[in-house]
């Protein structure tokens, strides 16, 4: 029905406009550059991890598994990211994030922009709490678990943390990084506990964090609206097998005598390894997603500083910074969407103007 | 256009608000309204435009085209989903470039949220919260068929222009049968606002 529409499915041009093609003079087909960037990043972890482990002899056999998933856990990642961020959106946002970052005037005037972006934007998630102070307590206590639990376990796979005791079976230990002695501990007194138990006080956090989340997956009308059981579902079980598994090892060695350890220890790698394998696919690649937002929160933050801001072509009402009004224009330009001319305008302006042109051109009056 | 889908006529909106009010009990967005209502002529007529999510389908979704974050997700039967709780960085792309002027942002909660078409209502056959309500019929939930039952001989239009760009939707408007222009002016390239020529 109606007049042909141009075609806006021709294929991602890189020569839509000479900006987009200064940065790569020879664009390579974005899967074929990521898996190249991704293969070499894997291999770098590989690297890394025989020196580290000091030519494997830190090296523990028995987390061979582990630490093979963490490579295709790199692998997965990069290539993930690579193919997001050749996507224009994406591109241009980070591009602006990284130049305003690096530009002068972010060093003289916001120096301390960036860290305090960080800490309450990624560490503390406050944008969370504006959402639902329940989802936010449940979040950081999942957050914080994770990070633990991910601070003791990629290094200790990777053979780059050791605890060895000079005097056989302690109580006395040292920690090593790299073969290099960072503190001496007693095993038996609050730190040392701490220090041995620190994935169990992680898998506390995740349970009580990803248990809210899954008893509000099946109860609350707004998360289970279109909710799907492999993006939504999957993740959360996964992290509640993990640290159940992770405990009841624990458990295991303290009030079982081992009994059980073998196929608790199993169970505990499969469910890990199939986690970090899933990770860059699903709802866990917002763990790589979401610090790449803090560029654009410092292109904003920094522009209006400057009071660089940008009002309605019609009603003045506040649109949005200039550069980012600029930006997205690039970027609906870059996608074919020829009508950026339009971000000039305040989302009421265009239903308005929209409103009024049916009002005088389709159907006068609204007869 | 979709098969089930919203045929909105401004012609019969009388402005109550019915829809706006039957919004805000939508599971997906429990307490905010995602419908807008607005007042093209305010003061001089009592004409009044209900605008829900045109759900694009050609060019497909530019809201979602233009988010940095791959939160905006299009279903198989082509409704264009609220953003990604986990992934929405809330930057604003999406609600400045839709042509329509519909995602609406929390900024504190650096979240987009649209009208999904009731997607939990009319996923499983019933109608949207605004159609079900609206006492004019401005907003119909139904096949094209069961409309012209309803409203016989009536003409939609499922295209829209914004300079020379068309866009279609699955969302569709009822325009006049005797003078049926396709597509319909989306209302860029700006003529004239409220009779002032601002060419």
């Amino acid at each position: 029905m109606g007049p042909v529409p141009q075609s806006s499915d021709a294929p991602a041009a890189p020569a839509a406009e000479p900006e987009a093609t200064a940065a790569a003079p020879r664009p390579r087909p974005p899967a074929v550059r990521a898996t190249l960037v991704a293969s070499a990043v894997a291999l770098l972890l590989i690297v890394a991890i025989i020196l580290g482990s000091r030519m494997l002899r830190n090296f523990d056999s028995a987390l061979l598994p582990y630490a093979v998933a963490t490579v295709f856990l790199a692998f997965g990642v990069t290539y993930r990211y690579t193919v997001w961020v050749s996507e224009p959106a994406a591109r241009r946002l980070l591009r602006q994030g990284w130049r305003t970052l690096f530009s002068r005037e972010n060093f003289r005037k916001a120096p301390t922009a960036l860290p305090r972006m960080i800490a309450t934007y990624l560490g503390f998630q406050k944008f969370l709490g504006a959402r639902s102070t329940a989802r936010w307590a449940a979040h950081q206590l999942l957050f914080w678990g994770c990070i633990l639990a991910a601070v003791i376990t990629f290094p200790l796979t990777w053979g780059w943390f050791t605890f060895t005791s000079a005097t056989g079976p302690g109580p006395s230990y040292e920690m090593r990084i790299w073969g290099f002695k960072i503190i001496g501990f007693n095993s038996a007194d609050v730190i040392g506990w701490a220090l041995f138990h620190g994935l169990d006080l992680a898998a506390v956090l995740v349970i009580a964090g990803a248990g809210y989340f899954l008893w509000r997956r099946l109860r609350d009308r707004t998360a289970t609206t279109g909710q799907r059981f492999g993006y939504d579902l999957v993740p959360l079980l996964a992290l509640i097998v993990i640290s159940v598994t992770g405990l009841l090892l624990t458990f295991s060695a303290v009030f079982l005598h081992g009994g059980g350890y073998e196929f608790l220890a199993l169970l505990h790698m499969v469910s890990v390894v199939f986690t970090l394998i899933y990770l860059p696919f699903g709802k866990f690649f917002h763990i790589v997603q979401r610090p790449a937002a803090v560029g654009m929160q410092l292109f904003k933050y920094s522009a209006r500083q400057d009071e660089k801001l940008f009002t309605c072509r019609r009603c003045g009402e506040l649109v949005d910074t200039a550069p980012y009004v600029e930006n997205l224009r690039g970027t609906m330009r870059d996608l074919r969407l020829d009508f950026d001319e339009w971000a000039e305008y305040c989302p009421r302006c265009k239903r308005v103007l929209r409103g009024s042109a049916y009002l005088t051109r389709v159907k006068r009056g609204f007869k | 256009m979709m098969g089930r889908t919203i045929f909105i006529d401004p012609g019969r909106c009388i402005g109550c608000q019915a829809c706006v009010s039957a919004c805000r009990e939508c599971d997906s967005h429990r307490g905010k309204s995602m419908i807008h209502l607005d007042y093209p002529d305010e003061g001089r007529s009592v004409a009044s435009l209900p605008t829900v999510c045109m759900h694009c389908s050609d060019p497909v979704a530019p809201c979602a085209e233009v988010c940095p974050a791959d939160a905006i997700q299009v279903t198989p039967d082509g409704v264009v989903q609220q953003a990604d709780t986990t992934r929405c960085i809330g930057c604003a792309n999406c609600v400045n470039a839709c042509p329509f002027g519909v995602p609406k942002i929390d900024l504190a909660a650096k979240l987009q949220m649209k009208c999904d078409l009731c997607y939990d209502r009319t996923s499983h056959g019933l109608a949207p919260m605004c159609a079900t309500v609206c006492p004019t019929g401005a907003l119909f939930y139904g096949t094209l068929e069961e409309l012209r039952t309803e409203r016989p001989g009536v003409e939609v239009a499922d295209s829209f222009t914004f300079g020379d760009t068309v866009v279609h939707t699955g969302v569709a408007m009822v325009v006049p049968a005797d003078k049926v222009r396709w597509p319909v002016p989306g209302g860029l390239p700006v003529i004239e606002v409220n009779g002032v020529d601002v060419r």
